[in-house]
Protein backbone atom coordinates (compact mmCIF):
# COMPACT_ATOMS: atom_id res chain seq x y z
CA UNK A 1 0.00 0.00 0.00
CA UNK A 2 2.73 2.29 0.98
CA UNK A 3 4.68 1.44 -2.11
CA UNK A 4 1.65 2.14 -4.35
CA UNK A 5 1.14 5.53 -2.73
CA UNK A 6 4.76 6.38 -3.27
CA UNK A 7 4.54 5.48 -6.95
CA UNK A 8 1.40 7.57 -7.35
CA UNK A 9 2.99 10.64 -5.73
CA UNK A 10 6.10 10.34 -7.82
CA UNK A 11 4.00 10.03 -10.98
CA UNK A 12 2.03 13.18 -10.07
CA UNK A 13 5.19 15.08 -9.25
CA UNK A 14 6.74 14.06 -12.57
CA UNK A 15 3.69 15.13 -14.57
CA UNK A 16 3.36 18.46 -12.73
CA UNK A 17 6.99 19.43 -13.14
CA UNK A 18 7.00 18.37 -16.79
CA UNK A 19 3.89 20.51 -17.47
CA UNK A 20 5.40 23.53 -15.73
CA UNK A 21 8.50 23.15 -17.80
CA UNK A 22 6.41 23.24 -21.00
CA UNK A 23 4.57 26.36 -19.77
CA UNK A 24 7.85 28.33 -19.43
CA UNK A 25 8.07 31.22 -21.89
CA UNK A 26 4.36 31.42 -22.67
CA UNK A 27 4.06 35.01 -21.49
CA UNK A 28 6.58 36.47 -23.96
CA UNK A 29 6.02 34.04 -26.82
CA UNK A 30 4.76 36.83 -29.19
CA UNK A 31 7.91 38.95 -28.96
CA UNK A 32 10.73 37.74 -31.21
CA UNK A 33 13.67 36.38 -29.45
CA UNK A 34 16.52 38.88 -29.28
CA UNK A 35 19.38 37.48 -31.31
CA UNK A 36 21.99 39.21 -29.31
CA UNK A 37 24.85 36.89 -29.86
CA UNK A 38 27.55 37.54 -27.42
CA UNK A 39 30.64 39.06 -29.10
CA UNK A 40 33.56 36.73 -29.43
CA UNK A 41 37.01 37.66 -28.27
CA UNK A 42 38.20 38.11 -31.87
CA UNK A 43 35.48 40.64 -32.70
CA UNK A 44 36.21 42.55 -29.57
CA UNK A 45 39.85 42.76 -30.44
CA UNK A 46 39.03 44.01 -33.96
CA UNK A 47 36.71 46.68 -32.61
CA UNK A 48 39.39 47.87 -30.28
CA UNK A 49 41.85 48.06 -33.17
CA UNK A 50 39.44 50.11 -35.34
CA UNK A 51 38.90 52.56 -32.52
CA UNK A 52 42.61 52.86 -32.04
CA UNK A 53 43.24 53.50 -35.76
CA UNK A 54 40.79 56.35 -35.96
CA UNK A 55 42.72 58.28 -33.40
CA UNK A 56 46.33 57.28 -33.99
CA UNK A 57 48.41 57.40 -37.27
CA UNK A 58 48.62 54.23 -39.34
CA UNK A 59 51.69 52.11 -39.24
CA UNK A 60 51.42 51.14 -42.95
CA UNK A 61 50.10 53.69 -45.43
CA UNK A 62 48.41 51.82 -48.28
CA UNK A 63 48.46 54.80 -50.66
CA UNK A 64 51.43 54.09 -52.93
CA UNK A 65 52.73 57.06 -54.84
CA UNK A 66 53.58 56.27 -58.48
CA UNK A 67 57.18 56.76 -59.36
CA UNK A 68 57.41 59.86 -61.52
CA UNK A 69 59.54 59.27 -64.60
CA UNK A 70 61.28 62.29 -65.99
CA UNK A 71 60.95 61.97 -69.75
CA UNK A 72 64.10 63.33 -71.38
CA UNK A 73 63.57 65.39 -74.49
CA UNK A 74 64.31 63.56 -77.70
CA UNK A 75 66.80 65.23 -79.98
CA UNK A 76 65.05 65.94 -83.26
CA UNK A 77 67.27 66.35 -86.29
CA UNK A 78 65.08 67.57 -89.11
CA UNK A 79 67.04 70.64 -90.13
CA UNK A 80 69.88 70.39 -92.60
CA UNK A 81 72.22 73.33 -93.21
CA UNK A 82 75.32 73.64 -95.30
CA UNK A 83 77.08 75.05 -98.30
CA UNK A 84 77.80 74.15 -101.88
CA UNK A 85 80.29 74.96 -104.59
CA UNK A 86 80.10 74.25 -108.28
CA UNK A 87 79.82 75.61 -111.77
CA UNK A 88 76.94 77.62 -113.23
CA UNK A 89 76.45 77.97 -116.94
CA UNK A 90 74.82 81.37 -117.45
CA UNK A 91 73.25 81.37 -120.88
CA UNK A 92 75.34 83.45 -123.31
CA UNK A 93 77.82 84.33 -120.55
CA UNK A 94 79.85 81.14 -120.20
CA UNK A 95 80.34 78.78 -117.30
CA UNK A 96 81.51 80.25 -114.04
CA UNK A 97 82.06 79.19 -110.43
CA UNK A 98 79.04 79.33 -108.16
CA UNK A 99 78.84 79.03 -104.38
CA UNK A 100 76.14 79.38 -101.81
CA UNK A 101 74.39 78.20 -98.71
CA UNK A 102 71.57 75.73 -98.56
CA UNK A 103 69.09 74.63 -95.95
CA UNK A 104 66.33 72.08 -95.70
CA UNK A 105 63.67 71.04 -93.26
CA UNK A 106 62.76 67.37 -93.51
CA UNK A 107 59.02 67.17 -93.10
CA UNK A 108 58.51 63.46 -93.71
CA UNK A 109 60.86 60.72 -94.81
CA UNK A 110 59.89 61.56 -98.39
CA UNK A 111 59.52 65.33 -98.54
CA UNK A 112 61.67 68.22 -97.46
CA UNK A 113 61.29 71.96 -97.74
CA UNK A 114 64.37 73.66 -99.08
CA UNK A 115 65.86 77.09 -99.41
CA UNK A 116 69.11 78.21 -100.96
CA UNK A 117 71.03 81.31 -101.90
CA UNK A 118 73.77 81.28 -104.50
CA UNK A 119 76.20 83.67 -106.16
CA UNK A 120 78.15 83.62 -109.36
CA UNK A 121 79.76 86.09 -111.73
CA UNK A 122 79.03 86.06 -115.42
CA UNK A 123 81.85 85.97 -117.96
CA UNK A 124 81.97 87.57 -121.38
CA UNK A 125 79.60 86.76 -124.20
CA UNK A 126 80.96 85.60 -127.56
CA UNK A 127 79.88 88.94 -128.95
CA UNK A 128 82.03 90.80 -126.42
CA UNK A 129 84.99 88.52 -127.00
CA UNK A 130 84.85 88.88 -130.77
CA UNK A 131 83.88 92.53 -130.78
CA UNK A 132 86.97 93.80 -129.09
CA UNK A 133 86.35 96.48 -126.52
CA UNK A 134 82.60 96.13 -126.23
CA UNK A 135 81.17 95.79 -122.70
CA UNK A 136 77.55 94.68 -122.48
CA UNK A 137 77.46 94.76 -118.72
CA UNK A 138 79.33 96.52 -115.98
CA UNK A 139 81.20 94.53 -113.36
CA UNK A 140 78.37 94.98 -110.84
CA UNK A 141 75.80 93.85 -113.36
CA UNK A 142 77.74 90.67 -114.04
CA UNK A 143 77.17 89.60 -110.46
CA UNK A 144 74.44 86.96 -110.36
CA UNK A 145 72.62 86.28 -107.10
CA UNK A 146 69.70 83.91 -106.75
CA UNK A 147 67.49 82.49 -104.11
CA UNK A 148 65.16 79.58 -104.32
CA UNK A 149 62.50 78.12 -102.03
CA UNK A 150 60.69 74.90 -102.74
CA UNK A 151 60.13 71.27 -102.06
CA UNK A 152 62.25 68.18 -102.48
CA UNK A 153 61.31 64.52 -102.76
CA UNK A 154 63.58 61.65 -101.73
CA UNK A 155 63.45 58.50 -103.76
CA UNK A 156 65.58 55.42 -104.38
CA UNK A 157 66.91 55.13 -100.84
CA UNK A 158 69.89 52.87 -100.58
CA UNK A 159 73.27 52.20 -99.11
CA UNK A 160 76.80 52.81 -100.26
CA UNK A 161 79.35 50.24 -99.15
CA UNK A 162 82.95 51.13 -98.45
CA UNK A 163 84.99 47.99 -98.14
CA UNK A 164 83.69 45.13 -95.99
CA UNK A 165 82.70 46.88 -92.84
CA UNK A 166 81.26 50.24 -93.68
CA UNK A 167 77.85 51.14 -95.08
CA UNK A 168 76.49 54.64 -95.58
CA UNK A 169 72.86 55.45 -96.27
CA UNK A 170 72.12 57.36 -99.43
CA UNK A 171 69.20 58.68 -101.46
CA UNK A 172 68.44 60.35 -104.72
CA UNK A 173 66.20 63.39 -104.63
CA UNK A 174 64.48 65.78 -106.97
CA UNK A 175 63.67 69.37 -106.15
CA UNK A 176 61.43 72.07 -107.48
CA UNK A 177 61.25 75.64 -106.37
CA UNK A 178 60.62 79.25 -107.21
CA UNK A 179 62.76 82.23 -106.53
CA UNK A 180 64.44 85.26 -107.93
CA UNK A 181 67.61 85.77 -109.90
CA UNK A 182 69.22 89.16 -109.79
CA UNK A 183 71.36 89.53 -112.86
CA UNK A 184 72.31 92.28 -115.30
CA UNK A 185 70.68 94.92 -113.13
CA UNK A 186 67.28 93.26 -113.16
CA UNK A 187 65.27 90.76 -111.15
CA UNK A 188 63.89 87.66 -112.81
CA UNK A 189 61.28 85.30 -111.45
CA UNK A 190 63.03 81.95 -111.61
CA UNK A 191 61.82 78.39 -111.59
CA UNK A 192 64.34 75.88 -110.29
CA UNK A 193 64.37 72.20 -111.15
CA UNK A 194 67.00 69.96 -109.70
CA UNK A 195 68.14 66.48 -108.83
CA UNK A 196 70.77 65.32 -106.41
CA UNK A 197 72.40 62.47 -104.63
CA UNK A 198 72.95 62.49 -100.90
CA UNK A 199 75.31 60.21 -98.96
CA UNK A 200 75.48 60.25 -95.17
CA UNK A 201 78.85 59.11 -93.76
CA UNK A 202 77.34 59.65 -90.28
CA UNK A 203 73.81 60.39 -89.12
CA UNK A 204 74.45 64.09 -88.98
CA UNK A 205 76.71 64.71 -91.96
CA UNK A 206 75.62 64.59 -95.60
CA UNK A 207 77.56 64.93 -98.82
CA UNK A 208 75.69 66.08 -101.90
CA UNK A 209 76.23 66.02 -105.63
CA UNK A 210 73.59 67.80 -107.66
CA UNK A 211 72.41 69.29 -110.89
CA UNK A 212 70.04 72.21 -111.15
CA UNK A 213 68.40 74.24 -113.87
CA UNK A 214 67.49 77.88 -113.23
CA UNK A 215 64.86 78.92 -115.74
CA UNK A 216 64.00 82.59 -116.19
CA UNK A 217 62.96 85.00 -118.89
CA UNK A 218 65.54 87.48 -120.05
CA UNK A 219 65.46 90.22 -122.69
CA UNK A 220 69.09 91.15 -122.24
CA UNK A 221 70.11 90.37 -125.78
CA UNK A 222 67.21 92.01 -127.56
CA UNK A 223 64.40 89.51 -127.62
CA UNK A 224 62.57 88.13 -124.62
CA UNK A 225 63.55 84.51 -124.25
CA UNK A 226 63.52 81.78 -121.67
CA UNK A 227 67.02 81.08 -120.48
CA UNK A 228 68.05 77.79 -118.94
CA UNK A 229 71.06 78.08 -116.68
CA UNK A 230 72.47 74.76 -115.64
CA UNK A 231 74.38 74.29 -112.45
CA UNK A 232 76.45 71.35 -111.22
CA UNK A 233 77.57 71.41 -107.62
CA UNK A 234 78.89 69.51 -104.64
CA UNK A 235 77.86 70.30 -101.11
CA UNK A 236 78.22 69.43 -97.47
CA UNK A 237 75.38 69.73 -95.00
CA UNK A 238 74.95 69.03 -91.33
CA UNK A 239 71.77 67.75 -89.68
CA UNK A 240 70.76 69.23 -86.35
CA UNK B 1 47.61 46.30 -71.31
CA UNK B 2 50.73 48.38 -70.95
CA UNK B 3 50.32 48.59 -67.21
CA UNK B 4 49.89 44.87 -66.74
CA UNK B 5 52.95 44.17 -68.82
CA UNK B 6 54.95 46.69 -66.89
CA UNK B 7 53.95 45.06 -63.62
CA UNK B 8 54.90 41.60 -64.78
CA UNK B 9 58.25 42.67 -66.09
CA UNK B 10 59.18 45.26 -63.57
CA UNK B 11 62.00 43.21 -62.11
CA UNK B 12 64.27 42.83 -65.14
CA UNK B 13 63.54 46.44 -66.01
CA UNK B 14 64.64 47.69 -62.63
CA UNK B 15 67.72 45.57 -62.92
CA UNK B 16 68.69 47.07 -66.23
CA UNK B 17 67.97 50.59 -65.01
CA UNK B 18 69.91 50.11 -61.82
CA UNK B 19 72.76 48.62 -63.81
CA UNK B 20 72.78 51.72 -65.98
CA UNK B 21 72.73 54.01 -62.97
CA UNK B 22 75.50 52.04 -61.34
CA UNK B 23 77.58 52.36 -64.48
CA UNK B 24 76.77 56.04 -64.62
CA UNK B 25 77.54 56.62 -60.96
CA UNK B 26 80.83 54.80 -60.96
CA UNK B 27 82.78 57.50 -62.80
CA UNK B 28 80.95 60.09 -60.70
CA UNK B 29 82.57 58.67 -57.61
CA UNK B 30 85.97 58.85 -59.19
CA UNK B 31 85.69 62.22 -60.91
CA UNK B 32 83.46 65.00 -59.59
CA UNK B 33 82.06 65.84 -63.03
CA UNK B 34 78.55 65.11 -64.29
CA UNK B 35 77.81 62.16 -66.54
CA UNK B 36 79.20 63.00 -69.93
CA UNK B 37 76.40 61.26 -71.84
CA UNK B 38 73.12 63.04 -72.32
CA UNK B 39 70.24 61.46 -70.48
CA UNK B 40 68.37 59.27 -72.92
CA UNK B 41 64.78 58.19 -72.89
CA UNK B 42 64.34 54.48 -72.33
CA UNK B 43 61.35 52.63 -73.72
CA UNK B 44 60.30 48.98 -73.61
CA UNK B 45 58.86 46.96 -76.44
CA UNK B 46 55.31 45.66 -75.99
CA UNK B 47 54.81 44.43 -79.56
CA UNK B 48 56.10 40.94 -80.41
CA UNK B 49 59.13 42.66 -81.94
CA UNK B 50 60.27 45.93 -83.48
CA UNK B 51 62.22 46.09 -86.69
CA UNK B 52 65.30 48.27 -86.98
CA UNK B 53 66.18 49.76 -90.36
CA UNK B 54 69.60 50.96 -91.47
CA UNK B 55 68.25 54.43 -92.27
CA UNK B 56 65.32 56.70 -91.47
CA UNK B 57 63.00 55.52 -94.24
CA UNK B 58 60.88 52.56 -95.20
CA UNK B 59 63.16 51.85 -98.18
CA UNK B 60 66.21 51.17 -96.03
CA UNK B 61 66.59 47.47 -95.22
CA UNK B 62 65.71 45.84 -91.91
CA UNK B 63 68.84 44.45 -90.27
CA UNK B 64 67.82 43.75 -86.68
CA UNK B 65 64.80 43.15 -84.47
CA UNK B 66 64.26 44.05 -80.85
CA UNK B 67 62.08 41.45 -79.08
CA UNK B 68 59.20 42.08 -76.71
CA UNK B 69 60.07 43.30 -73.20
CA UNK B 70 63.51 44.48 -74.21
CA UNK B 71 64.52 48.06 -73.48
CA UNK B 72 65.79 50.59 -75.99
CA UNK B 73 67.39 54.00 -75.61
CA UNK B 74 65.92 56.64 -77.91
CA UNK B 75 68.89 58.50 -79.38
CA UNK B 76 67.22 60.92 -81.79
CA UNK B 77 64.29 61.47 -84.07
CA UNK B 78 64.22 62.40 -87.73
CA UNK B 79 60.83 62.96 -89.33
CA UNK B 80 58.77 59.86 -88.49
CA UNK B 81 61.72 57.71 -87.48
CA UNK B 82 63.47 57.17 -84.16
CA UNK B 83 67.07 56.14 -83.85
CA UNK B 84 67.29 53.64 -80.99
CA UNK B 85 69.92 51.51 -79.29
CA UNK B 86 68.93 48.17 -77.82
CA UNK B 87 70.38 46.50 -74.74
CA UNK B 88 73.06 44.80 -76.83
CA UNK B 89 74.22 48.14 -78.19
CA UNK B 90 72.81 47.69 -81.69
CA UNK B 91 71.70 51.01 -83.17
CA UNK B 92 69.07 51.38 -85.88
CA UNK B 93 66.02 53.30 -86.98
CA UNK B 94 62.52 52.33 -85.84
CA UNK B 95 59.37 53.61 -87.50
CA UNK B 96 56.98 55.89 -85.66
CA UNK B 97 54.11 53.37 -86.00
CA UNK B 98 56.27 50.73 -84.28
CA UNK B 99 57.26 53.10 -81.51
CA UNK B 100 53.58 53.39 -80.61
CA UNK B 101 53.97 49.82 -79.28
CA UNK B 102 56.44 50.79 -76.59
CA UNK B 103 56.02 51.93 -73.00
CA UNK B 104 58.07 54.00 -70.60
CA UNK B 105 59.68 52.49 -67.52
CA UNK B 106 56.58 53.24 -65.43
CA UNK B 107 54.36 51.36 -67.86
CA UNK B 108 52.74 54.43 -69.35
CA UNK B 109 52.61 54.50 -73.15
CA UNK B 110 55.30 56.38 -75.01
CA UNK B 111 53.56 59.34 -76.61
CA UNK B 112 54.91 61.80 -79.14
CA UNK B 113 53.56 64.19 -81.72
CA UNK B 114 52.25 62.45 -84.79
CA UNK B 115 52.08 64.21 -88.11
CA UNK B 116 48.41 63.50 -88.58
CA UNK B 117 45.04 65.18 -88.69
CA UNK B 118 45.12 65.78 -84.93
CA UNK B 119 48.39 67.62 -85.40
CA UNK B 120 46.80 69.73 -88.11
CA UNK B 121 44.13 70.86 -85.65
CA UNK B 122 46.56 71.71 -82.87
CA UNK B 123 50.23 72.40 -83.53
CA UNK B 124 52.91 74.90 -82.57
CA UNK B 125 54.56 75.94 -85.80
CA UNK B 126 53.86 76.33 -89.49
CA UNK B 127 56.06 77.13 -92.46
CA UNK B 128 54.93 77.66 -96.02
CA UNK B 129 55.71 79.03 -99.44
CA UNK B 130 53.39 80.99 -101.72
CA UNK B 131 53.22 82.18 -105.27
CA UNK B 132 50.75 84.90 -106.14
CA UNK B 133 49.97 88.40 -107.21
CA UNK B 134 50.77 91.65 -105.41
CA UNK B 135 49.07 94.61 -107.03
CA UNK B 136 49.65 93.16 -110.49
CA UNK B 137 53.22 92.00 -109.87
CA UNK B 138 54.31 88.39 -109.43
CA UNK B 139 54.77 87.59 -105.78
CA UNK B 140 56.97 84.93 -104.17
CA UNK B 141 56.61 84.73 -100.44
CA UNK B 142 57.21 82.55 -97.43
CA UNK B 143 55.66 82.60 -93.99
CA UNK B 144 56.10 81.15 -90.56
CA UNK B 145 53.65 81.11 -87.71
CA UNK B 146 53.54 80.29 -84.05
CA UNK B 147 50.23 79.06 -82.66
CA UNK B 148 49.12 80.07 -79.18
CA UNK B 149 46.24 77.60 -79.39
CA UNK B 150 44.41 75.77 -82.15
CA UNK B 151 42.72 78.98 -83.30
CA UNK B 152 45.07 81.90 -82.72
CA UNK B 153 48.52 82.29 -84.22
CA UNK B 154 51.12 85.02 -84.72
CA UNK B 155 52.36 85.10 -88.26
CA UNK B 156 55.37 86.57 -90.00
CA UNK B 157 55.62 86.63 -93.77
CA UNK B 158 58.14 88.03 -96.18
CA UNK B 159 57.87 88.23 -99.93
CA UNK B 160 59.32 89.68 -103.05
CA UNK B 161 57.22 91.03 -105.88
CA UNK B 162 58.53 91.42 -109.38
CA UNK B 163 56.51 93.65 -111.69
CA UNK B 164 56.86 95.48 -114.96
CA UNK B 165 57.12 98.90 -113.34
CA UNK B 166 58.73 98.08 -110.05
CA UNK B 167 60.08 95.36 -107.84
CA UNK B 168 59.98 95.28 -104.12
CA UNK B 169 59.91 93.50 -100.82
CA UNK B 170 56.91 93.17 -98.58
CA UNK B 171 56.91 92.04 -94.98
CA UNK B 172 53.96 91.46 -92.65
CA UNK B 173 53.49 90.67 -88.99
CA UNK B 174 50.06 89.93 -87.64
CA UNK B 175 47.54 87.64 -86.04
CA UNK B 176 45.58 84.87 -87.69
CA UNK B 177 42.41 83.38 -86.34
CA UNK B 178 41.38 79.98 -87.65
CA UNK B 179 37.71 79.13 -87.58
CA UNK B 180 36.78 75.46 -87.20
CA UNK B 181 40.40 74.28 -86.85
CA UNK B 182 39.26 70.67 -86.54
CA UNK B 183 37.81 70.66 -90.05
CA UNK B 184 39.78 69.48 -93.05
CA UNK B 185 38.90 72.73 -94.80
CA UNK B 186 39.02 75.62 -92.40
CA UNK B 187 38.72 79.34 -93.04
CA UNK B 188 40.82 81.95 -91.29
CA UNK B 189 40.96 85.72 -90.88
CA UNK B 190 44.06 87.89 -90.63
CA UNK B 191 44.92 91.32 -89.27
CA UNK B 192 48.29 92.97 -88.98
CA UNK B 193 50.86 95.51 -89.97
CA UNK B 194 53.99 95.54 -92.09
CA UNK B 195 56.12 97.39 -94.57
CA UNK B 196 56.66 97.57 -98.29
CA UNK B 197 59.87 98.57 -100.01
CA UNK B 198 59.31 99.61 -103.60
CA UNK B 199 62.21 99.72 -106.02
CA UNK B 200 60.99 101.30 -109.28
CA UNK B 201 62.60 99.97 -112.43
CA UNK B 202 65.05 102.22 -114.20
CA UNK B 203 63.30 104.95 -116.18
CA UNK B 204 64.38 108.32 -117.55
CA UNK B 205 63.44 109.97 -114.30
CA UNK B 206 64.18 107.35 -111.69
CA UNK B 207 62.26 107.98 -108.48
CA UNK B 208 64.14 106.90 -105.37
CA UNK B 209 63.37 103.72 -103.42
CA UNK B 210 60.77 104.19 -100.82
CA UNK B 211 59.69 102.25 -97.79
CA UNK B 212 56.22 102.68 -96.39
CA UNK B 213 54.37 101.23 -93.47
CA UNK B 214 51.33 99.15 -94.21
CA UNK B 215 48.36 97.65 -92.45
CA UNK B 216 46.36 94.72 -93.71
CA UNK B 217 43.32 92.60 -93.19
CA UNK B 218 42.48 89.44 -95.02
CA UNK B 219 41.24 85.93 -95.02
CA UNK B 220 41.72 82.58 -96.60
CA UNK B 221 41.26 78.88 -96.54
CA UNK B 222 43.52 76.05 -95.53
CA UNK B 223 43.02 72.47 -96.64
CA UNK B 224 44.62 69.46 -94.99
CA UNK B 225 46.65 67.13 -97.20
CA UNK B 226 48.11 63.83 -95.94
CA UNK B 227 50.83 63.78 -93.29
CA UNK B 228 52.03 67.21 -92.23
CA UNK B 229 51.04 69.15 -95.32
CA UNK B 230 48.25 71.51 -96.16
CA UNK B 231 47.34 73.88 -98.93
CA UNK B 232 46.72 77.50 -98.13
CA UNK B 233 45.17 80.21 -100.22
CA UNK B 234 44.64 83.73 -98.99
CA UNK B 235 43.75 87.29 -99.80
CA UNK B 236 45.16 90.37 -98.09
CA UNK B 237 44.07 93.95 -98.55
CA UNK B 238 47.01 96.24 -97.78
CA UNK B 239 46.70 99.89 -96.91
CA UNK B 240 50.02 101.56 -97.72
CA UNK B 241 50.58 104.72 -95.70
CA UNK B 242 52.45 106.85 -98.22
CA UNK B 243 53.96 110.27 -97.70
CA UNK B 244 51.53 111.64 -100.28
CA UNK B 245 48.03 112.87 -99.53
CA UNK B 246 46.41 109.62 -100.56
CA UNK B 247 47.11 106.22 -99.17
CA UNK B 248 47.49 103.33 -101.58
CA UNK B 249 45.46 100.20 -101.47
CA UNK B 250 47.09 97.04 -102.76
CA UNK B 251 45.43 93.66 -103.17
CA UNK B 252 47.45 90.51 -102.60
CA UNK B 253 46.32 87.05 -103.69
CA UNK B 254 48.44 84.01 -103.15
CA UNK B 255 48.33 80.23 -103.08
CA UNK B 256 50.85 77.85 -101.65
CA UNK B 257 51.62 74.83 -99.59
CA UNK B 258 52.66 74.69 -95.98
CA UNK B 259 53.48 72.18 -93.30
CA UNK B 260 53.08 72.10 -89.54
CA UNK B 261 55.43 70.82 -86.85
Amino acid sequence: METGLRVLLLTLAGLTLGGCASVRGWLDRDTPPAEQAEPTDEELARAEQTEAEEGAPRVIDPEVERRKIKVPKIDTENVELGGFFGALSIEDFGTNPVYGITGAYHITEDFFALGEVGRSKAGRTSFETLGGNIQLLTDDERQLTYYNVGLGYNFLPGEVFLGRGRAMTSALYVTMGVGNTEFAGDDHVTVNLGAGYRVLPTDWLALHVGLQAHLFNSDLLGSDKMTSNLQAHMGVTVFF
Amino acid sequence: MGHSISTIHSIPRCRSISARYALCLFPLLAVPSPCSARELLQVFVTAPYIELHTGPGRGYPVFHVVPREEGMDVLKRRTDWFKVRDERGVEGWAAQRDMLHTVLADGSPFTFSLGDRGGFTAHRGELGVFVGDYGGATLISAYGSYSFNSSLAAELSIGQFLGNASNGIVGDLGLTHVFLPERRLSPFAMLGTGFVNIDPKATLVAPPDRTDQTAYYGGGLRFYLPRRFFLRGEYKSHMVFTSRNDNDEVDEWKLGFAFFF
